[in-house]
């Protein structure tokens, strides 16, 4: 039977239960948003942007930075139809830019998703700190309540695999609304009582210098943060093809239009000149104040603690799942890649666990604003490991589909992956130039490179080790990229 | 029933090592059963001669139906089966339905019974009818994992799957340090056939397991 006249019609009782069992596109894009976790970038990641940086073209940022990233997602999604692995990132850059490659962006991707889990709990322990102070009259330290966090996340770890996606799809459903809902209030009381469309114009993007717009990128980026999940699901999903594209550029869509407004309504009901010494005033309440102090500014505090909660926990999958792949393919001690009981990869998870636990604990005894120093900085860490992470990976879907020539169309193969590129790497140099102006330290701070020179040691590491594997492993070497297909790879190797 | 040395059938066999010997309490994740055991019922049909692996698809060989039902079964829904499907997707499809034909089968057997249970809105669930039997099996893993003895391909076969779809934290304990490492080498000494299967359910399961689908 040819590959046309297998139509929907004349398909077999195995394919159509086949894909019965696969995730249709409303699946694949909540998957993809829950990793979002749109309340805590709309409460955390940007009044304290707007404070750590002084700058107010975050809501501009947002919009060019999505335009970016559809630039991006056009090469992305193709090669993910070539390429099925559930770490996109480094399987993409061992085959467009070398295996060696390959292991240095995935130990990037390992330190970029551990900064993000990281430096929730510097968010998590002072917002359930100021909640429960205020609503149940109990005082504790932000880190004891950042500890209880970080064991409920350690326990769930070890002893089943997700929350389900019911639940994270009622939480997500209501973060979404709270944020809408804030940002319409705020829209519609501006300060002055004239509604300003400043903050939206491109000419906020380099208000200090070509370097703020290194600065703007990084916070933008550190909010899409997830959305290039959905190659994840390439497997599981029906009709990848086409799913997984639309969940992407969905995604993007949805977060550029809703964080773009909230940002502006933050601007807009503080006043474009006051929203920064707003934001360093109030915090996340600048978002909470936004319609007021009535059941929605509750609801928006609540539901503030619950995506911060699910979102340490998504990023607490997502490291221990790179760890696990790693451990698989033996790129990393292959005690990572096993599993226990219940396919829980215990050791993966316990890692993650341990090194959350040590950064809570340096943070609690070095003292310092842990929303500031922790949740910002950890945070735009991890934004920028991700952004040098998609700069790469647009370097090396330009070299992989070089070396083709049938397939996809020119502007998905050749031209979006090569403008992508070159944009990002642009943003990314920017980045590293003005570090100290988005941590919101004085350029000679240690802060200010050490963050950019963590990734900088880790990425040779991993390139050195890769080079390594080659000379000695070349068994392990040959199926490095390959996740969970190694193993069956490997086995046509040794025959 | 057979005593104490297995019930003599991969899946069967498989499904008493997944499961407490005593209360029936399942050690692994439902997708992660489903395809160790679809792989062992596969690995059942290629034991006994009615499978081959050819280019990454099933080849249906040998005249002589399998005697044993659920083999006849298995093996009826891929000779029946139009468009061509890779070993991944039979995983996958069988993977469904092996947990209840393989419980069936042993319950038939005498290895199970069905016990009410106390929540009256919940379904019975199955329990071992004699943990020594049920039991039976990790003897069987253990021999295979002990330096000095070569098993059976069924044996290897049958160790092979269960750390494949996530029980070597449960079994490997029982054998001599080392284990991991002599059962690959046994592994690689299989028929490439029942190795392909084996490598197969260990993708399937890590694929699953990397997807947030276990």
């Amino acid at each position: 039977m040819s590959a046309v006249r297998t139509s929907r019609a004349r398909q077999g009782s195995v394919s159509r239960a086949l894909a019965r069992d696969r995730l249709g596109l409303p699946a694949v894009l909540f998957f993809v948003l829950a990793g979002v976790a749109p309340l805590t970038v709309a409460a955390g990641v940007i009044p304290t942007a707007y404070a750590a940086t002084g700058l107010t073209g975050i809501p501009a940022a947002f919009l060019v930075i999505a335009v970016i990233l559809g630039v991006f997602a056009a090469g992305y999604v193709a090669m993910a139809r070539r390429i099925r692995n559930a770490g996109a990132f480094y399987a993409f850059v061992a085959q467009g830019l070398g295996r060696a490659a390959g292991v240095a962006a995935a130990l990037v991707a390992l330190l970029a998703y551990s900064c993000l889990q990281v430096g929730l709990y510097g968010a998590l322990g002072p917002a359930a700190a100021s909640e429960a102070a205020a609503h149940l009259g109990v005082h504790l330290p932000w880190w004891a309540w950042a500890l209880a966090g970080w064991a409920v996340i350690a326990v769930l770890g070890q002893c089943r695999v997700d929350i389900t996606g019911r639940v994270l799809g009622v939480l997500l459903t209501g973060e979404i609304g709270v944020v809408l809902g804030e940002t319409v209030l705020g829209l519609a009381h501006p300060a002055g009582g004239h509604l300003s469309f400043a903050a939206l114009s491109p000419a906020g993007l380099t208000s200090a210098g070509a370097g703020t717009f290194g600065v703007l990128a990084v916070v933008a980026v550190l909010g899409f943060v997830g959305f290039e999940q959905a190659p994840v699901l390439g497997e599981e999903a029906r009709n990848a093809g086409r799913t997984v594209p639309a969940a992407t550029y969905l995604a993007l869509g949805l977060i550029a239009v809703v964080y773009a407004g909230v940002s502006w309504a933050m601007a807009a009901r503080a006043g474009a000149g006051q929203v920064v010494a707003a934001a360093g005033r109030e915090g996340p309440g600048l978002l909470f104040g936004l319609g007021g102090s009535g059941v929605l500014s509750l609801m928006a505090q609540v539901l503030f603690l619950t995506s911060l909660f699910a979102a340490a926990l998504a990023f607490h999958n997502t490291t221990w799942r790179y760890a696990f792949a790693l451990g698989r393919e033996h790129v990393l001690p292959a005690a990572l890649g096993r599993t226990g009981g219940n396919n829980i990869p215990r050791a993966a998870s316990l890692l993650q666990s341990g090194t959350a636990l040590a950064v809570i604990v340096f943070y609690a005894v070095t003292g310092g604003n842990p929303m500031l120093r922790m949740f910002f900085d950890l945070g735009t860490a991890g934004g920028f490991g991700v952004m040098v992470l998609l700069a790469v990976t647009s370097v090396a879907v330009t070299a992989f589909f070089a070396r083709r020539t049938q397939g996809e169309n020119a502007w998905q193969t050749r031209a979006a992956p090569a403008i992508a590129a070159v944009l990002l790497t642009g943003i990314v140099v920017l980045a590293v130039r003005n570090y100290a102006a988005l941590l919101g330290v004085a350029p000679g701070d240690p802060a200010a490179w050490e963050f950019p020179a963590s990734y900088a040691l880790v990425a040779a590491g991993g390139l050195g080790w890769g080079l390594v594997l080659k000379a000695r492993r070349p068994d392990l070497y040959a199926v490095i990229g390959l996740g969970a297909r190694a193993v069956t790879a490997a086995t046509r190797v040794s025959r | 029933m057979s005593g104490l040395a297995g019930t003599g059938l991969v899946a069967g066999d498989l499904y008493l090592l997944a499961h407490d010997d005593v209360s029936g309490r399942v050690f692994l994740q439902p997708r992660a059963l489903g395809l160790g055991l679809a792989g062992a019922l596969l690995a059942e049909l290629v034991l006994s001669g009615h499978l081959a692996v050819r280019g990454g698809e099933f080849g249906i060989a040998g005249a002589a139906p399998p005697g044993d039902v659920l083999a006849r079964q298995v093996l009826g829904v891929l000779a029946g089966e139009r468009e061509r499907h890779p070993v991944a997707d039979w995983l996958t499809f069988l993977a469904v339905t092996a947990p209840g034909q393989v419980a069936l089968r042993l319950a038939r057997a005498g290895y199970l019974t069905r016990a009410v249970s106390r929540r009256p809105w919940r379904d019975g669930r199955w329990v071992p009818a004699d943990p020594d039997a049920a039991f039976a099996p990790v003897i069987r893993v253990a021999a295979v994992l002990a330096p000095a003895r070569r098993g059976t391909a069924a044996d290897v076969t049958l160790a092979g799957l269960a750390v494949a779809c996530g029980l070597g934290s449960r079994l490997l304990p029982y054998g001599p340090a080392g284990s991991r490492g002599r059962l690959d080498a046994a592994v690689r000494q299989l028929h490439p056939d029942l190795g392909e299967v084996i490598s197969q359910v260990q993708a399937a399961v890590d694929s699953a397991l990397l997807a947030h689908r276990v």
